[in-house]
């Protein structure tokens, strides 16, 4: 029931008059709250002076609010980085990595797959070779000894390139995850 | 002046049981005014819940919706957020380690 005491619909007006510095929307909720808090006062059976007078006076209750929300600072439940800001690191990221990245993931990369099926490849054949088992559409100009031999020797190479090149990308990884967080982790 | 005294340490813990009083289910001003009041020195008076209660939701705490009430207009409840169950477990902890080393404290002062 709203009850439309002149003494209420003076309060409630003075105290919509004293609020300026707020947000339109925001103010017209605080003010219905108010309103509320008064109607529900007096269905509790409470006299119009007292439940008046706990609110305080029109002013004080006007410079409460303006105290909690415009002076006091944010309990900033969830800091989130502002979007600029975000951007601003991405494109810097971008700027400062995309080049080594480029050339270490293309070179070592490609050596990495390369060599190690270059030197599976050498080996099976000095082995096949050396057994006289040779497929007659391979044709071997080298010792079978040496062919097993640099066959290890380019396996051993391409697996730490491949190896290198996860390792990278790992740590570009991170990197990108500590200076652009996601939300979910900043709000821990 | 004690009271001063109470007052200063009150505005914090509000915010505590505010969020409590809402854990499990929303509530509107009128009645968080209300049972903080019956919770004696908590009681906080409506000057300063009301504004606290906007701060809260500002904040991103608390959120605010309407539901109709059984005598007249809807009434605006509010209920927690995920950040606000975040904070109240967060908050929770904090005044326990306070409490804990308040009365510590105050043992420390009886033994001598």
């Amino acid at each position: 029931m709203t009850m439309n005491h002149p003494l209420v619909n003076r309060y409630v007006s003075d105290f919509n008059n004293a609020l300026p510095q707020l947000a339109p929307a925001e103010r017209a909720e605080v003010v219905s709250e108010i309103r509320q808090h008064i109607d529900d006062a007096m269905a509790a059976g409470r006299p119009i002076d007292e439940v008046l007078q706990a609110l305080g006076s029109v002013e004080a209750l006007a410079r409460a609010y303006q105290l909690e929300l415009l002076v006091t600072p944010r309990t900033s439940a969830a800091p989130v980085q502002p979007r600029s800001d975000r951007w601003l690191k991405i494109m810097g990221l971008l700027a400062l990595g995309s080049l080594p990245t480029f050339i270490i993931v293309i070179v070592l990369g490609t050596i990495g797959l390369s060599f190690t099926v270059t030197g599976v490849a050498l080996v099976a054949a000095g082995i096949a070779d050396s057994a006289g088992a040779l497929p007659v559409w391979v044709r071997s100009d080298i010792a079978p000894w040496l062919a097993v031999v640099s066959g290890v020797a380019l396996t051993i190479l391409g697996l730490l390139s491949s190896w290198g090149t996860i390792a990278y990308l790992r740590f570009v990884g991170r990197l990108v995850r500590r200076v652009v967080p996601s939300r979910a982790s900043a709000t821990v | 002046m004690i009271s001063d005294w109470s007052s200063q340490l009150k505005r914090g813990v509000l915010e505590l049981c505010i969020l409590q009083l809402l854990r499990e289910e929303p509530s509107y001003g009128y009645e968080i005014v209300t049972t903080l009041d019956a919770l004696g020195p908590l009681a906080a008076g409506e000057n300063t819940v009301y504004p606290l209660l906007r701060r809260l939701k500002s904040d991103g705490v608390l959120e605010t919706f309407l539901r109709e009430s059984p005598n007249g207009p809807s009434r605006q409840y509010y209920r927690l957020t995920s950040d606000g169950r975040k904070r109240l477990i967060a908050l929770s902890k904090e005044w326990q380690a306070m409490a804990n080393a308040v009365e510590e404290c105050l043992h420390k002062g009886d033994s001598k």
